[in-house]
């Protein structure tokens, strides 16, 4: 057996029944370490929880919730659970919806969170041989050293790029037999536009494997990057409150994450009873570290809004599937009363071939008038065939069905290609300026 | 058949001024120039002698470009040139979508460009009726 392929193995290829078991053992040791922090201690002391009662997975609901609100307040250290001198390493969150977050590992946590990667990245079908390109923010960001002590754990050879600099990029990629890369969606997208208007191929780079996330992006907009680069897209999922990456990713069946369960305890809530909602259904992730021994974090509400996939895998994993995200519970839109994810517009944005993959939400509200959504996409370089009148006719088309989908009317502005600004992190979808609150 | 240029363009000020300022350092004559407004966006549509290169020029100066093929008929330039034409067309059947006109010389030739829902019918009802039908221009 190749060696790229028996990292992590025990955990890997773990049965239901060996992860309950091996859950009930790590939740347990999990709860009397994090009593040892000061922010869980007065939590368990406040609730008269006392941390040896917690013996299995079944006892999880009798431990309280963690929000992101409560990392805050729990900041710079509140939540640390052994010496600083233990600490090897110190992480922040993104800070997407707010201020940064401090999370804290230890060298074991840092090797567990890298054989965690290593797997993960494996779980693709690449290997040892392949050279990836982190094209991530060293840094803070977690999806750059994350990302990075997981791919050399795996043997691969890795290439620290970082972001930005599309040139420099692509003679990396080209000049070093570069066969995976690491990105966001957005960016992915912005080098094939940038390739292709400079009359070059993506597929010419010979790309074999995408890791792509650290925002939302829909399955068309995977299966247009995936015809244009020739690569395979797998989707990955993490968060720096529960390490980084490496959390859940797509095997080779691309149908769903695998939540690698060894790892994580996995609840899915209802975000406003906070009770569970039937395996299948739609809620809340909540997740709990049970390999995290620095700074445990005890069911974590990740706001982000998923689903298990019921059934098993064909790749024979035992490790439950997360389908594609459908929003964070924070992120999504009222607009005219109507509740709308970004996501379902931009669905209807992708299946357009017309139309390049850059797009704004514009939100605005004149006093006491209805919400009005402003919808300002680019055109794709050959957007235009014969007369405007073409044009026309296709906005109008695309103002149907921008209705159809949200269930109330936007106005469509079309713009030249390149003229919406490029992000290279996360992209900015949305800019509400009603004043709403 | 001829090939009007046809150059997406969002309705902001600046823009003719970069299309212009396009052609011109690709040293292009423009024949005529004129603007179709249809709402939030237009198009400039553009006649002038080298259609392949004016849509490329423009094109690698990132704009969208797209041709649009055209009749365009020489007719002479006094009153009631126009009448014979429009006759024509209309024994064909050719519904005219967009038409403009312009002068080549004063008192002598000027040209009428028809963009019909069927392109080759114009042209053949031109030519039937003993119009000249220009591929130059």
């Amino acid at each position: 057996m190749d060696f790229s392929e028996r990292i992590g193995e025990r955990f890997k290829l773990m049965n239901r029944d060996e992860i309950r078991a091996w859950q009930s053992e790590r939740l347990a040791i999990t709860v009397k370490q994090a009593a040892k922090s000061p922010w869980y201690k007065a939590k368990f002391a406040e609730m008269g929880l006392n941390p040896e009662d917690i013996k299995s997975c079944d006892d999880i609901k009798k431990l309280p919730l963690t929000t992101k609100e409560d990392l805050r307040l729990s900041y710079p250290d509140k939540m640390l659970a052994v010496d600083k001198s233990e600490i090897v390493r110190l992480h922040t969150s993104s800070g997407t919806t707010g201020k940064p977050t401090a999370i804290f590992h230890t060298a074991q946590d840092i090797q567990n969170w890298a054989e965690l990667m290593a797997r993960s990245i494996n779980l693709s079908g690449a290997t040892d041989k392949d050279v990836l390109q982190n094209m991530s923010g060293y840094g803070m960001f977690t999806g750059g050293l994350g990302i990075h002590f997981g791919g050399e754990r795996l043997g691969m050879m890795m290439i620290p790029a970082g972001p930005g600099n599309t040139p420099r990029h692509l003679m990396l990629i080209r000049d070093f037999g570069v066969t995976a890369i690491h990105a966001t969606p957005s960016y992915a997208m912005h080098v094939a536009d940038e390739m292709i208007s400079n009359g070059e191929d993506p597929k010419a780079l010979g790309l074999k494997y995408a890791f792509l996330g650290a925002e939302p992006y829909t399955e068309a907009m995977r299966l247009r990057l995936q015809e244009l680069y020739g690569f395979k897209v797998y989707n990955s999922y993490g968060l720096s409150e529960m390490n980084g990456p490496g959390v859940a990713m797509e095997c080779t069946y691309q149908n769903g994450m695998h939540i690698w369960e060894d790892s994580y305890i996995v609840e899915v809530i209802n975000p406003e009873t906070l009770e569970d909602v039937p395996e299948g259904e739609i809620g809340e992730l909540v997740l709990t570290p049970i390999r995290r021994m620095g700074m445990p974090i005890i069911r974590y509400r990740t706001r982000d809004l998923t689903r298990i996939i019921p059934g098993k895998c064909e790749c024979g994993l035992e490790h439950r599937r997360l389908a594609r995200f459908v929003g964070r519970s924070d992120d999504m839109l009222i607009v005219r009363g109507v509740n709308i994810f970004p996501s379902r517009i931009e669905q209807v944005l992708m299946a357009e071939e017309w139309l390049g993959g850059n797009y704004v939400l514009h939100l605005t509200r004149e006093d006491g008038k209805m919400d009005v959504m402003t919808i300002r996409v680019e055109l794709a370089k050959d957007a235009m065939s014969g007369s405007v009148d073409v044009l026309k006719n296709r906005k109008a088309e695309l103002g149907r069905k921008i209705k159809d989908a949200a269930g109330f009317t936007a106005i469509i502005e079309l713009v030249e290609p390149g003229s919406l600004p490029v992000s290279m992190g996360k992209a900015k979808r949305v800019i509400d300026e009603r004043d709403i609150f | 058949m001829y090939n009007e240029v046809q150059v997406f363009a969002e309705n902001k000020s600046g823009k003719l001024a970069k299309v212009a300022g396009v052609l011109g350092n690709a040293g292009i004559n423009i024949i005529n120039f004129q603007i179709a407004d249809v709402g939030q966006f237009g198009a400039f549509k553009i006649l002038t002698a080298d259609p392949d290169k004016t849509a490329q020029v423009l094109r690698d100066a990132g704009m969208v470009v797209a041709l649009n093929p055209v009749t365009v008929v020489e007719i002479a330039d006094k009153p009631g040139a126009l009448v014979a034409l429009g006759n024509a067309l209309t024994d064909a059947g050719v519904n005219v979508l967009d038409a403009y006109g312009c002068l080549l010389e004063k008192g002598e030739r000027a040209i009428f460009v028809v963009h019909g829902d069927k392109a080759d019918l114009a042209e053949k009802a031109a030519k039937s009726a003993g119009f000249t039908t220009l591929s130059e221009l």
